[in-house]
Parts: structure tokens; C-alpha cells; sequence
């Protein structure tokens, strides 16, 4: 649990619309909808979901509840396979070697376009397929009292990956707390306009 | 990169609050209020100013534990904002430590007090959880009331008598 240890970086949000109490009896089984499935059977690149804060192994929530106290708190896991382009390239030139040998066989000078491209998927799906994926997570935790969300990254790929991903599960839209919207929500929508039209400030 | 229009905001607003932070949290003693509550906040260490846009955008960190980050200062007299800044703040005996970036307000490296997350028998395996979170968010509310004091400054009628201040405060740090 990377929110408990002993340095975290943090990205905060906070929920725009008002939560309906009809949500909270239905977050575990949204969760479950939305969680992480794995692909090591398969050759996809990446696969991402909510796994337990616990355990990312957990997708089912069986290790322990999100809810602990006021809070709700989950983690999104995130798995990506990777290839070097050094080794996709090397297996493309021999499968592309092999390829234009058979084609000489079979009296054809050389590969069409068409050919060439489907080689190379065809490799890059095998060592796709080959490739371990690599698992990463990032702690969610949700306060229901001040519609504040926290998530454990900075990084911007991983913020967007989250944001949609909160939004297709929990049909809420999440606001980051930046200087701007921060500025709106600590002034009002009275002083939006002034917001809106602030101008750096010259400090020389 | 297009921005949207909070974006471009974000910058000039963030870039502002951790300049101004610079100045008021050095003239104050770091002292500031939450909710009634004194706390101290000091920018320390490491801070990064920014000048320039484009390709002429023009970056220096300045780090040093007791130094007074005199290059980093000098970058604020040609016109150079902070852009991120390693904040710590301290209320009685206890500590906490995290950098905060100007354009979104993302924090970084954030240190709290130390949590006990070792479990005895019969203890709340959740305490521990609960017990950082309740740390985490006294942090971040400390610092959105220093926030908060920066935007009634700000977009209040004093703003340019505060400038001036800062001023006055550069001057004398040569």
C-alpha cells in the first residue's frame, strides 16, 4: 500500500456532481464490474482495473472491504507487456529473410507490401505474447464526507487512465485540484470572472 | 501543447502563490492559520524558478540544506517565478515534508509523521490506514488555507501593496 508508506506523491480530485446514496450499497459490485482481468494467457499489450488496496492480486474484493471508515479505498492496477524495438526489430529482419527465401522457392522475386506488414504484426504479436506483463498499482482512496479523491500517481498517463476510468464506473466526473479549480472553489462562482481574466503578476 | 483556459490559469496561479509563499513564509517566520490552528510552513532545500516562455523557457533548481538559495533568488529579480518548491510544515512536534509544482498542484515525496503500522492482537487492522489519512489531510488542509489566504490577497483590493512588499523583501536579500 504505497498511501501508507512512508513517501507518497499524490494527485487530488474532487467529485463535481452530488454523490447519490443510491451508490454506496452498489460500490463493491461496480468495482467487481470494473475490475482488473488478466492477460497473462493472452498476447494483449495492456489490461487495467480496481484490484484490492490489500492485495492487487485480489480483483474480487475478498482479501478485505474498500470501506474503512469514512473512506473508500481500492488501487488501480495497471499491467503493460513490452518489447524492446531492438528485439522486435532482429526477430522482423529474420522472419522477413525466412519469408523472402520461400518466395524465391516458389519463384517470386520479392514480397509484396501487404506481406511484409502482416510479417511484421505476426512478430510483434508473438513476442508480445512471450513478454511477461509488468504490473503496477496505484492507491485510490475516496473520502465520501468531502467528495475528495486521492490517487497515488503523478504521472500524467496514469492520471487520465484513472479519471476515465472512475467516470465509466462510477458515472461521476472528477475535477483535479489545481491552482485554478481551487481558486473557483475557494472564492465562489461569483469570482469566476476575475479567475478567468487573472493575469500573471510582475514581481520585479 | 494547446492549454484550455484553466490550464493557462493553473500556471500564472500557481507560479504566483509559491513565489508570494517564498516571500511571506520567510517575513512571517513560516507562521500561518488553519481553522484557528498556528502551524509553521518554510520553503526549504530546493526550489526551482522559471522564466522565459517557449523556446526561450528557461529553468534553474537551486538546492542546498542551510543555504539561502541566493541563485534562485537572483532568477526571481530577472523576472523568473517558482515554478516548484520543497515545502515543510510543522506543527508541535511533529513534521511533514512533500514538493509542490506549480502548474497542477501535484505533490511529490509527501512525508507525514512516522505511522505505527505494526499490528498487535486485538488492534483495528485498518488504524494504520486511518491513522495516515487523518496525517495526509491535516497536511493538505494546512496548505490549502495558506492557499486560500494567498487568494483573498490576491484577488483583493491589497494585491499590489503585497507586490510591493515583496519588493522591498527582495531588495533587502542581496
Amino acid at each position: 500500500m504505497p498511501i501508507v508508506s512512508a513517501s507518497v506523491s499524490l494527485t487530488r480530485y474532487r467529485i463535481v456532481e452530488d454523490v447519490p446514496n443510491s451508490i454506496w450499497p452498489e460500490i463493491v459490485t461496480l468495482l467487481k464490474r470494473f475490475s482488473f482481468k488478466e492477460i497473462e494467457q493472452t498476447s494483449d499489450e495492456r489490461s487495467y482495473g480496481w484490484v484490492s488496496l490489500e492485495n492487487f492480486l485480489d480483483a474480487g474484493f475478498r482479501t478485505a472491504p474498500p470501506e474503512k471508515g469514512e473512506y473508500l479505498a481500492f488501487a488501480l492496477r495497471l499491467d503493460t507487456r513490452r518489447v524492446s524495438p531492438a528485439v522486435i526489430k532482429k526477430h522482423t529482419l529474420l522472419a522477413m529473410e525466412e519469408a523472402e527465401k520461400q518466395a524465391k522457392e516458389e519463384g517470386r522475386k520479392y514480397l509484396s507490401r501487404e506481406r511484409k506488414k502482416e510479417i511484421k504484426e505476426q512478430v510483434r504479436i508473438k513476442l508480445m505474447a512471450r513478454a511477461m506483463p509488468i504490473p503496477a498499482v496505484f492507491d485510490v482512496v475516496w473520502n465520501t464526507s468531502t467528495r475528495v479523491v486521492y490517487l497515488a500517481s503523478t504521472n500524467n498517463k496514469v492520471r487520465e487512465l484513472f479519471n476515465n476510468h472512475f467516470t465509466d464506473t462510477f458515472e461521476l466526473h472528477l475535477e483535479p485540484m489545481t491552482p485554478y479549480f481551487q481558486a473557483l472553489n475557494a472564492l465562489g462562482e461569483d469570482a469566476q470572472p476575475a479567475i478567468d481574466a487573472v493575469e500573471s503578476t510582475s514581481f520585479m | 501543447m494547446d492549454l484550455y483556459l484553466g490550464q493557462m490559469k493553473d500556471i500564472i496561479l500557481g507560479q504566483d502563490f509559491l513565489t508570494w509563499l517564498w516571500y511571506k513564509s520567510d517575513v512571517t517566520g513560516g507562521l500561518f492559520e488553519d481553522k484557528g490552528e498556528t502551524f509553521e510552513l518554510h520553503m526549504e532545500q530546493r526550489v526551482s524558478v522559471q522564466g522565459g516562455e517557449g523556446d526561450t523557457l528557461e529553468t534553474a533548481t537551486v538546492s542546498g540544506a542551510t543555504s539561502e538559495l541566493r541563485e534562485a533568488r537572483l532568477g526571481l529579480r530577472t523576472g523568473k517565478k517558482v515554478n516548484r518548491a520543497q515545502i515543510r510544515i510543522e506543527k508541535d512536534a511533529e513534521a511533514w515534508s512533500f514538493t509542490l509544482k506549480a502548474e497542477d498542484f501535484s505533490i511529490g515525496s509527501l512525508r507525514t509523521p512516522t505511522v505505527e503500522t505494526k499490528l498487535e492482537e486485538g488492534d483495528d487492522p485498518d488504524a494504520p490506514f486511518l491513522e495516515k489519512m487523518f496525517l495526509l489531510e491535516k497536511c493538505l488542509s494546512h496548505l490549502d488555507a495558506v492557499y486560500a489566504k494567498f487568494l483573498d490577497l490576491r484577488f483583493g483590493t491589497g494585491w499590489g501593496e503585497e507586490v510591493q512588499a515583496f519588493r522591498t523583501w527582495l531588495s533587502k536579500n542581496e
